[in-house]
């Protein structure tokens, strides 16, 4: 029932950006990796979150997991596998 | 003669090995080990030093190379393995994980008590056709484009596995922080 209101008052409220709420959260994840290439939607979007109380805390909520995810799923490379590669291209080079 | 060489060594240091990190990235998780890693890594950098005279300058040297790991890993290291299974839609996928955190912690501050460990561990457990889009994409900050070169897929492929490997994860990192009475 509360979705059926939901939608019912989504309808019936002005669409900020001149987009609706579905249209921005089935490219949320274009945006966010700046993937869209129309200049023209990215601002609808753009206006679109800066007013809809209710996609801008889901655009938060998935900015701050991607962050997280770049911030914490990288691993460097060893220094001795560094080593062991330079290693390796020297010997190909006295191999030719 | 030797001048060559050296000028080869030197080109493809700078333009190849300042990608080392992705490709140790890249091969961890495809092989979900260190020391596999590092043997993929090896195996790899060796044919595209072969192959240098073959990679085009100014063109996308990453791209190129992770191709080569890639093609490496399908002949080489797959076949120690068992070949993974196509995977099936999951439930899970449904719901996104802010739909049940939206009243205690919209913002995902939980986030912030996951060590880097268990992420990590979290992405390795997504079925690998999830698994290295979401590497590619939100670790090593790749293009959809690029990724679908790399993959051989079309982009549309590419965009729908990273919005199922992203609700994977965050569904399992959800769960961790809910384990952990990170959030309750």
């Amino acid at each position: 029932m509360t979705g059926f209101i939901r939608d019912l008052m989504e309808k019936m409220m002005p669409q900020p950006g001149g987009i609706d709420c579905g249209g921005v959260m089935a490219q949320l994840y274009e945006y966010l990796d700046g993937e869209l290439d129309d200049p023209a939607t990215m601002e609808k979007i753009r206006v679109h979150l800066e007013k809809c109380r209710r996609c801008y805390p889901r655009y938060n909520f998935e900015k701050a997991f991607l962050r997280f995810v770049s911030d914490q799923g990288h691993t460097s490379a060893p220094p001795e596998l560094r080593r062991k590669i330079f290693q390796t291209l020297l010997e190909e080079e006295d191999s030719h | 003669m030797e001048e060559e060489a050296s000028g080869k060594q030197k080109e493809f240091e700078s333009e190849a090995l300042v990608h080392l990190d992705t490709l140790y990235n890249v091969a961890l998780r495809l092989t979900g080990n260190a020391s596999d890693a590092e043997d993929l890594v090896q195996d790899t950098v060796t044919k595209a030093y072969r192959a240098w005279d073959k990679y085009e300058p100014g063109t996308n040297c990453r791209a190129w190379l992770v191709t080569i790991m890639r093609n490496t890993f399908i002949n080489q290291f797959r076949r120690r393995s068992k070949q993974p299974s196509p995977v099936q839609f999951d439930a899970v996928e449904d719901t996104s994980v802010f739909e049940q955190v939206q009243d205690r912690d919209p913002e995902g501050s939980f986030y912030r008590f996951i060590v880097d460990d268990e992420v990590k561990q979290a992405i390795q457990e997504l079925p690998e056709e999830f698994r290295i889009p979401v590497v590619l994409s939100d670790v090593e900050g790749l293009s959809y484009a690029e990724i679908a070169e790399i993959l051989d897929l079309p982009v549309g492929t590419v965009k729908s596995r990273l919005f199922r490997g992203r609700r994977r994860l965050q569904q399992r990192l959800y769960e961790y922080a809910m384990e952990m009475g990170y959030i309750r």
